[in-house]
């Protein structure tokens, strides 16, 4: 048998057999000290490489903080609100695949397909992120998505809490409270990349306009963060451990009674009806802390719009419209302040020892002007002239031609420095977006407009609140209630403090002085005096029958703009501001309002009407003293 | 007659004494174990084959190695040697049919699907070359110290490795060349002559990887510097060592690996399946699985010294060379220490070619057990 003879040469050598044997022992020799030293000796590390590279630090987003008015109405509130991702990277890659499931989803979503293509192609962050597509989706469409989503990959929907605007009877209402309390929007790419170290998200919101926008920080709170564990993927697959609690926002309460701002507006707008113009202002204020009851900007907007995903077109609308809804003609734009400003060159007048109390000027039908040639005359309201008056008659009476001297008399230097003392032309701080600071007659003014000083009859024109003044409303409304006051420029204040989530207030934040006026009690009280005369004997004694709970004081104003029309008539403003003090002169005032029509170009005073008609609906009153007004046919 | 079938059926009898029954052990214990860690791999719930499907088809699979397994142990393997050319042309043609109208799988061709069953020849090929280079290298066994077995064998080689090179599938063709080198050695070759081919292969292996395709090379070198790459092409490396590490001493538990678990082992059942072991069981788990293989490699080794004749001593110590070349850059691979190519686990891997054709493999070793057996009359 040949084949057993083999046997004992069959097998390989020996030695290659130990040779073997060592290097297949050496070999799992490595390959378990390899192992030992993955496993045993570096574990800990590789756990942490491994659980670092599938876990992510995720916001949490903190609620927003609410807004109520000073009663604890609820104004601004949080609602879940549905929002339609894509994913980029779960997208269907090829172009048709993808354009077919963000049709579907369009579909679905009712929304605009281009614009579901728009906010994709206009993302710029990692294709692992989620992208908002569109906000405000309807819950019903919201549902069906989350249903289909297997259908449609990369597509999915979130709910979040979006804001919800209320008027005062608790009505989803975004037009009573818009310039106030303004808007929360998607931020811009900018705005991300300048706030994302604060924390800010690619798909957060800030608040636009208004207290959202001025109280942001307030508001937002201080978002948190968990630890969440991700598959291959990135999806989420569940949360590890919470890592900061968020810290919900502060709750607001504003100085404004949304009652007192629904009888603002109702009444503001039947003034601007009645008149048959669009633009109007009534602010109402506490003289002694500067809080802000009421602030009306009309025409207005509907914030809750914005709040919902304003369309392209409504927002166009807004844009187009040249009376501005969006912007807070309150705080933002300047006028001429007419007349009113005569408290300004009255109390000036009499603290720089211009005038005494009881000196009596002569007044002109035409005031000459006095370094320029002869015939060269401002004209008095009144082309006939008063006589000669007190200063306290002449601010009752309004005599221009009277101010005008004392404008003259004052000079550029001490009647500019007056304005400034009571505020103007400087932002008065309110926080609020927006403001204006406003023009006060000055040198730099003149070499502004490229000369050497203000000339004499522009000087004169400033006096009586024209040429080289500008005030917006809110400045000419916080002077009259420092006066009121007894001499306290105030800040005026639009937020009071912090609530808890029911509206009760839980912190104050104090008023803030601005500073006390450089003016004597008695010349204060000269002008309030003055003031208390327009009503009862003066300019506007129509206003003086109603019987407010008070001595109602005040000062009409008429403002020339612009260019004279074909019949050299200027378009005018009109402006009424008033205070309530409980007897004549005294400093107790807890009210005080200002209303200013744009371009009000009728017989009668449309602010002071709508005053009159607002005092009757604040104090309830049983009187209608309201008058006609002739709307003139230029 | 009944004398004589008395006769064949003792003579039977004693033979089937032979049979390894630690081998047969090991390799249930093997497979077993594969079929756990197959389950777990995947075992996730999302979507997909759901982890009890594909334990089932390691089933079938299994039960048909199991029935080739006996069924190659029970033939006389000497008639192998006769048929070794034939078996030869067998292994090119199907390595040809599968460079011919192979499907793709992760970008190579690599198997051709017949009835919706996708078979990977590579696989019974390895095996197949096993049983041709050991019938060459016996017919030479007068000279099996010259130059020219060498050559006559690395020529024999060179084809089929070529073949499944231009698939591409250069973990197969590694395990041509090992199982050549391995079982030359073994033989007794020329060990001056040897060391040159070995020498020949190093100093060829640049050249073979600049041949490669870029997704290739760029995968071969992340061993050396997995953070080179970390999300592209070493992704799999440094995920895999994550895994790996994540394990420590006991593992996470058995589909409790989180990085098997969460998806970020892309191919966690076949290539990678070594990383849910050492994820899920930790060291021990790992240390287990590696001398369940030492054990089988054992076994193949002591069939090797114990064979008759050389052609079933070069089965021996080919399969052996197979089992230890792919275990060690197997694991090499996924723990780092080796560059990452397609060589599956043996018994461990997902994969039904690999299945068969390393039971069938084991059967015949098991035959060369069965049939070196001396009678002790």
């Amino acid at each position: 048998m040949s084949d057993l003879e083999g046997t004992t040469t069959a097998r390989p050598s020996r030695a290659r057999f130990v040779a073997a044997t060592v290097i297949a022992v050496l070999l799992f020799g490595i390959l378990a000290g390899r192992l030992f030293q993955l496993q045993v000796v570096d574990g800990a590390l590789y756990a942490a490489q491994a659980a670092a590279a599938r876990t992510i630090e995720m916001p949490i987003p903190a609620p927003r903080g609410l807004i109520f008015d000073r009663q604890g109405r609820p104004i601004a509130v949080n609602i879940p609100a549905w929002t339609l991702y894509g994913r980029p990277a779960d997208l269907p890659a090829t172009k048709s695949a993808r354009n077919a499931v963000l049709a579907q989803a369009a579909r679905l979503s009712g929304v605009a397909l281009g614009s579901l293509l728009d906010r994709l192609a206009a993302f710029r962050g990692s294709p692992f992120e989620l992208v908002p597509l569109a906000t405000g989706i309807g819950r019903e469409a919201a549902l069906l998505i989350a249903e289909e989503e297997e259908q449609l990959p990369g597509i999915s929907v979130g709910a979040e809490a979006r804001r919800e605007y209320l008027d005062e009877t608790g009505a989803r209402s975004g037009e009573l409270l818009a310039h106030l309390v303004g808007y929360t929007g998607p931020i811009s790419q900018a705005e991300f990349e300048d706030r994302s170290a604060v924390g800010y998200l690619r798909d957060d919101v800030t608040g636009r306009d208004g207290v959202e926008a001025s109280f942001e920080k307030e508001l937002r709170g201080t978002y948190g963060s968990e630890l969440i564990e991700r598959d291959a993927g990135g999806q989420p697959v569940k949360v590890l451990e919470r890592l900061i609690d968020p810290v919900p926002g502060a709750n607001l309460m504003l100085t404004i009674d949304a009652r007192t701002q629904r009888i603002a507006t109702e009444t503001l707008k039947w003034g601007l009806e009645a008149a048959g113009v669009a633009q109007g202002v009534t602010i109402v204020m506490n003289p002694q802390t500067g809080e802000i009851l009421a602030m009306v900007s009309l025409p207005t907007y509907d914030n809750d719009k914005f709040a919902a995903g304003i369309s392209a077109a409504d927002y166009a609308a807004y844009l187009d419209d040249p009376t501005r809804p969006l912007r807070n003609h309150a705080i933002a734009d300047i006028y001429p302040p007419g007349s009113t400003f005569k408290l300004v060159t009255g109390l000036a007048a009499l603290d720089e020892g211009v005038t005494t109390i009881a000196q009596r000027w002569p007044t002109y039908g035409c005031y000459q002007i006095p370094d320029a040639s002869a015939g060269q005359c401002l004209f008095d309201w009144n082309h006939q002239g008063f006589g000669p008056l007190s200063i306290v008659d002449a601010y009752a009476k309004s005599s221009d031609t009277f101010f005008y001297q004392m404008a003259v008399a004052l000079g550029v230097d001490r009647l500019g420095g007056w304005a400034q003392e009571l505020g103007f032309g400087e932002k008065s701080g309110v926080r609020l977006p927006t403001e204006a600071a406003g023009t006060v007659v000055s040198k730099a003014w003149a070499h502004a407009q490229g000369r050497q000083d203000v000339f004499t009859g522009e000087l004169a024109q400033a006096g009586i609140g024209q040429n080289a003044i500008a005030v917006t409303p809110l400045q000419l409304l916080n002077a009259y209630a420092a006066v009121a006051n007894g001499g306290h420029l105030m800040r005026p204040m639009i937020v009071r403090g912090e609530a808890d989530g029911e509206g009760n207030l839980t912190r104050k934040y104090a008023p803030e002085l601005i500073r006390r006026l450089n003016a004597s009690p008695g010349d204060l009280r000269t002008m309030r005096i003055g003031a208390r005369e327009v009503i009862t004997s003066g300019h506007a004694t129509n206003i003086g029958a109603l019987r407010v709970p008070g001595a109602l004081s005040g000062k009409t104003g008429t403002a020339e703009f612009g260019t004279p029309t074909s019949q050299g008539v200027l378009p005018f403003h009109s402006w009424f501001v008033a205070y309530v003090p409980s007897q004549a002169g005294t400093t107790d005032a807890e009210l005080a309002i200002v209303t200013f029509t744009y371009s009000a170009v009728v017989r009668g005073n449309v602010s002071l009407e709508v005053v009159k008609y607002f005092l009757q609906e604040y104090f309830n009153l049983d009187q209608d003293l309201r008058r006609e007004f002739q709307v003139n046919a230029n | 007659m009944s004398t004589t079938a008395t006769f064949v059926e003792a003579r039977t009898a004693r033979r089937w004494r032979a049979f390894d029954w630690q081998l047969l052990l090991y390799l249930l214990l093997l497979v077993g174990f594969g079929m756990v860690m197959g389950y777990s791999a995947n075992y996730q719930a999302i979507g997909g084959d759901s982890g009890l499907s594909q334990t089932v088809k390691t089933l079938i699979w299994t039960s048909i190695g199991l029935t080739l397994f006996f069924v190659a142990a029970s033939i006389d393997y000497h008639w192998l040697q006769t048929f070794a050319t034939p078996i030869y042309l067998v292994v090119l043609g199907l390595l040809l049919a599968t460079v011919v109208i192979g499907r793709n799988l992760f970008g190579a061709q690599m198997s051709i699907s017949v009835a919706g069953v996708d078979f990977q020849f590579s696989e019974i090929s390895k095996v197949l070359m096993v049983v041709v280079l050991a019938a060459f290298l016996a017919s030479r066994r007068e000279r099996i110290g010259r130059l020219s077995t060498i050559v006559g064998a690395g020529l024999l080689v060179a084809l089929p490795t070529f073949l499944v090179y231009r698939q591409p599938d250069l973990g197969t063709a590694m395990v041509f060349v090992a199982i050549l080198l391995g079982m030359l050695f073994m033989s007794g070759a020329g060990i001056g002559w040897l060391s040159l081919l070995g020498g020949a292969t190093v100093a060829v292996a640049p050249i073979a990887v600049t041949a490669l395709e870029d997704y290739q090379r760029q995968r071969l070198f992340c061993f050396l510097d997995p953070s080179a790459d970390p999300q592209g092409a070493c992704y799999q490396v440094v995920q895999a060592l994550n895994a790996v590490g994540s394990g420590g001493l006991l593992g996470q538990g058995l589909t409790a690996g989180r990085q098997n678990q969460l998806g970020f082992l892309p191919v966690q059942s076949t290539d990678f399946i070594f990383t849910v072991v050492a994820e899920e069981l930790g060291y021990i788990g790992g240390m287990i699985l590696l001398a369940l293989f030492a054990l089988l490699i054992w076994r193949v080794v002591s069939v090797g010294w114990g064979a008759r004749d050389p052609f079933g001593a070069n089965i021996a110590t080919g399969l052996g060379s197979l089992l230890l070349f792919q275990i060690t850059v197997n694991i090499g691979m996924v723990t780092g220490i080796m560059p990452v190519t397609g060589i599956p686990l043996p018994f461990i891997t997902y994969g039904g070619s690999s299945m068969i054709s390393l039971l069938f493999g084991m059967g015949l070793l098991q035959s060369v057990r069965v049939h070196s057996w001396k009678p002790t009359f």
